[in-house]
């Protein structure tokens, strides 16, 4: 069975074919899509590969796509569907790198991190503070998959007061393990402090998140987006940040790189990351291995993990 | 002199005392005048128990088993005994030769049964051979490679008139190296450019930790357990143990990814579950030992301590590879306190248990076990071969030499030969158990994780079982460990059998790529 990897340019290409070699030898891998025609029964990409009609055509024996990533929007998902071609993605390896961020953009905002860096770069020395503590808050969670609890987990050591909504409630058990509460929507947005999206985008979510939502919460509320930026009107945030002083941590937009002349970038009270929540050394490291764990898989004649098609 | 003074005045002069076992008809007649004996109430423990003390002492062991049922009920034991390199004297009575020829009842052709786990088998033809038959057995198990043996002794010879015949118990050495190979070995060492060691259960058969440890400092580099090692393959403390290899190709390559020469010594490459990856590919593999099992690489038949001690004078530096401290497992017992997960559990055993031996059939608290209580010098012992129900009878076997045995084993484990307990009892054993209780066959729950997730809750694999009632009604004392695990300071002391039973975290690890 031919595997074929197309990884980004800057990667280590070399380190990576003496890896594979060990591995499975016989995979190629390259940093480019331009051949004409390539025999691969499986095909290895990130999300830098974008994988459309054209690559698929030029790849006729494929049957699997492994996504090495959680999203897959570089996919032409209905074409493959049309061909018949499984894909599968990885939605486990990042999921503490994304609550270690989440618990980074609430700190930086309870803390006032980046106020008081730039009042000591100044040549000031504040004497009073805004300093907040975690402890305490009442921290709202949309969405309790294996992000959400994740973050629950994390979060537990700092004491707050975990509330969580998601359209399938958790066990009596598994709630009383994870020490969170169930809310219904509206009563969370309402009694949150800080609230963290951890949604899948769909048709239910999409736009989830309107002037109403933003109106129910609370005056100068944590609202931290590291989910899907298609699950909040930009417009509606940035109104509730100018009106109601919400502070905003946003590390997905609706087109990546963002529009930098949007509105959003000239607000105080936000802080934004390129898309990276779940982006960390060490969560490539386990993108890598189980990607190559579910490869491996699927040539056993297994049934691959995670499979989106 | 009848046969079966013959036969029990061979195994006194063997050494072969006591026999373990579990008789019936066609062995009443064999183990007259024999007063030292271990029932167990089940065929496959007495084999458990033999291959346990035998490892231990490094002396074989003998046991007695009742012809095709015996025999048959105990073949995962002897696999085990096989696959450990462990040189246990298995007899069977067979059936009166008289009437075999109308096949009855229980006549079986028990040579066949065997063949293919035992070293050496015989079924004695001729009374007076029983001597020879007997000396030829225990010299062909402690030939390397070490393993089981198997005599066949058919019921009537034992009342024939035979012959005794006068022998010497003579000494296998093993001490085999060869100069010339050992200069190409070094010579080969020092002209790679990034070296690494596996070392695996003969350093702990052969005691040749010294020797490892010595080596291992000469040449710098990083030293690893070979996969699932049955005995101790190094000492862990020492800073040039980089940990134990996994099961599995792409795992073990991962692993050794940098180094382009591999020395084994005293080691295998045991693997599960398959993975599709070649073993170490282009990579020079150099195995050293007297465990005869060649897969890849070059084969060497030598012994590992007198190996080591000979090319320790041939070699250089070639590394500095130093172990950095591991600063993560503080945070995790802490963590895991309340869910009474593995490393909270296995840490407090360890502290109340720190010079024990460790008899392990934790199966997927294993990798955990191992980390946390190390290796050193015949300290750790488990079944190479996978079969579950080899830890109680092991341990009880071990704890007839040593009062400091502790068994670790799942709860599904432990049910395999749980009828143990009654053995324990009724000889005064020490050993103590701790039965990590997870409601379920864990190991099973983590492989359908990885390979067939919709399995993860198969009612086959689920059950509860009050082990406590269980081992009371051996009158074996038993209590369940409460959320502090003050029951340890209980189970450690005294010089008698107890079980404690910990429910442990029931969520389920993904232990396979």
């Amino acid at each position: 069975m031919r595997v074929l990897a197309i990884l980004p340019e800057f990667i280590p290409l070399e380190d990576v074919k003496n890896t594979v070699s060990q591995i499975l030898p016989g995979t190629e891998v390259r940093t480019d899509a331009s051949f004409e025609r390539d025999d691969a029964d499986v095909l290895i990409v990130t999300t830098f590969t974008p994988v459309d009609r054209s690559l698929v055509q030029r790849l006729p024996n494929l049957k699997f796509v492994q996504v090495a990533s959680t999203g897959y929007d570089n996919v032409d998902v209905e074409y493959l569907k049309e061909k018949g071609i499984i894909l599968s993605n990885i939605p486990v390896a990042n999921k503490q790198s994304v609550a270690e961020h989440v618990i980074a953009m609430v700190l930086a905002f309870l803390k006032d991190l980046f106020t008081m860096d730039q009042i000591l770069r100044s040549g000031h020395w504040p004497v009073l503070t805004g300093s907040r503590d975690l402890e305490g808050k009442t921290f709202g969670i949309v969405g309790m998959g294996m992000i959400g609890k994740q973050l629950a987990i994390r979060l537990l050591s700092f004491n707050p007061n975990i509330v969580y909504y998601d359209v399938k409630r958790l066990s009596r058990e598994e709630e009383e393990k994870l020490g969170v509460t169930f809310m219904e929507f509206d009563e969370l947005l309402k009694i949150s402090d800080i609230i963290s999206l951890h949604l899948p985008l769909n048709e239910n979510t999409r736009k989830m998140f309107k002037e109403r939502e933003f109106s129910l919460m609370k005056d100068g509320a944590i609202f931290i987006n590291t989910s899907r930026a298609e699950i909040v009107d930009e417009n509606a945030l940035i109104n509730a940040i100018k009106r109601k002083g919400l502070r905003a941590g946003i590390d997905v937009y609706p087109k990546e790189p963002p529009d930098f002349t949007s509105e959003l970038f000239k607000l105080e009270n936000t802080i934004f990351s390129p898309h990276i929540a779940g982006v960390t050394i060490e969560s490539q490291q386990r993108f890598l291995t189980e990607t190559i764990a579910n490869v491996l898989r699927y040539i056993q004649g297994l049934e691959p993990l995670y499979r989106v098609l | 002199m009848k046969g079966n003074e013959v036969f029990r005045k061979s195994i006194e002069k063997l050494g072969l005392f006591p026999v373990f076992g579990n008789p019936g008809s066609t062995e009443v007649g064999l183990l007259r005048g024999i007063e030292k004996y271990i029932l167990t109430l089940h065929d496959s423990i007495s084999v458990g128990m033999a291959d346990g003390l035998t490892q231990y002492s490094g002396i074989p062991r003998m046991v007695n088993l009742h012809d095709l049922p015996g025999l048959a009920n105990s073949m995962a034991f002897i696999y085990t005994a096989k696959i450990n390199r462990s040189p246990i004297i298995i007899t069977a009575g067979q059936q009166d030769t008289r009437h075999m020829v109308y096949d009855p009842l229980l006549y079986w052709d028990l040579t066949s049964v065997v063949a293919d786990s035992v070293k050496f088998k015989y079924e004695i033809k001729n009374p007076d051979d029983i001597p020879i038959a007997l000396k030829k057995a225990k010299m062909q198990a402690l030939t390397p490679p070490m393993g089981p043996v198997f005599i066949s002794i058919p019921e009537n010879f034992m009342d024939y008139d035979v012959n005794y015949y006068e022998f010497k118990d003579h000494i296998v050495p093993s001490s085999l190296v060869d100069i010339d190979s050992i200069e190409q070995i070094a010579e080969r060492i020092m002209n790679a450019k990034n070296p690494a060691i596996v070392f695996g259960f003969e350093i702990d058969i052969y005691d040749a930790f010294k020797e490892a440890e010595q080596f291992a400092s000469a040449l710098g580099c990083p030293v690893y357990g070979e996969p699932l090692s049955s005995r101790a393959p190094f000492i862990s403390e020492d800073p040039h143990y980089a940990g134990d290899l996994l099961p599995g190709s792409t795992l073990i390559n991962m692993k050794l990814l940098q180094h382009d020469l591999i020395l084994f010594v005293g080691a295998d490459i045991t693997l599960y579950p398959y993975l599709p990856s070649p073993i170490l590919p282009g990579k020079e593999l150099i195995f050293v030992g007297l465990n005869i099992n060649p897969k890849i690489g070059d084969f060497y038949f030598m012994n590992p301590k007198a190996f080591l001690s000979e090319i320790l004078r041939k070699i250089n530096k070639k590394c500095n590879f130093k172990r950095e401290k591991d600063l993560s497992l503080a945070g995790k017992i802490a963590r895991e306190r309340a869910s009474m997960g593995l490393n909270f559990v296995l840490y407090n055993v360890k502290r109340r248990f720190p010079e024990h031996i460790i008899v392990d059939e934790s199966i997927s608290a294993s990798t955990t076990l191992r980390y946390i209580f190390g290796y050193s010098r015949r300290r750790y012992f488990t079944a190479r071969s996978g079969q579950l129900g080899w830890a109680t009878p092991a341990a009880l076997g071990i704890s007839m030499e040593s009062n400091n045995v502790l068994a670790v084993e799942g709860d599904g484990s432990f049910m395999y030969t749980v009828q143990a307990l009654w053995t324990a009892k009724r000889y005064n054993l020490p050993a103590k158990f701790i039965v990590l209780r997870n409601d379920a066959y864990s190991i099973l729950r983590s492989y359908a994780k990885s390979y067939y997730p919709e399995m993860e809750d198969f009612p086959g694999f689920l059950f509860h079982l009050d082990i406590e009632k269980i081992a009371s009604s051996f009158g074996i004392e038993s209590e369940t460990a409460t959320g502090d695990l003050k029951e340890l300071d209980w189970l450690v002391e005294g010089n008698i059998a107890k079980v404690l039973v910990i429910d442990i975290d029931r969520s389920v690890q993904k232990l396979f790529l």
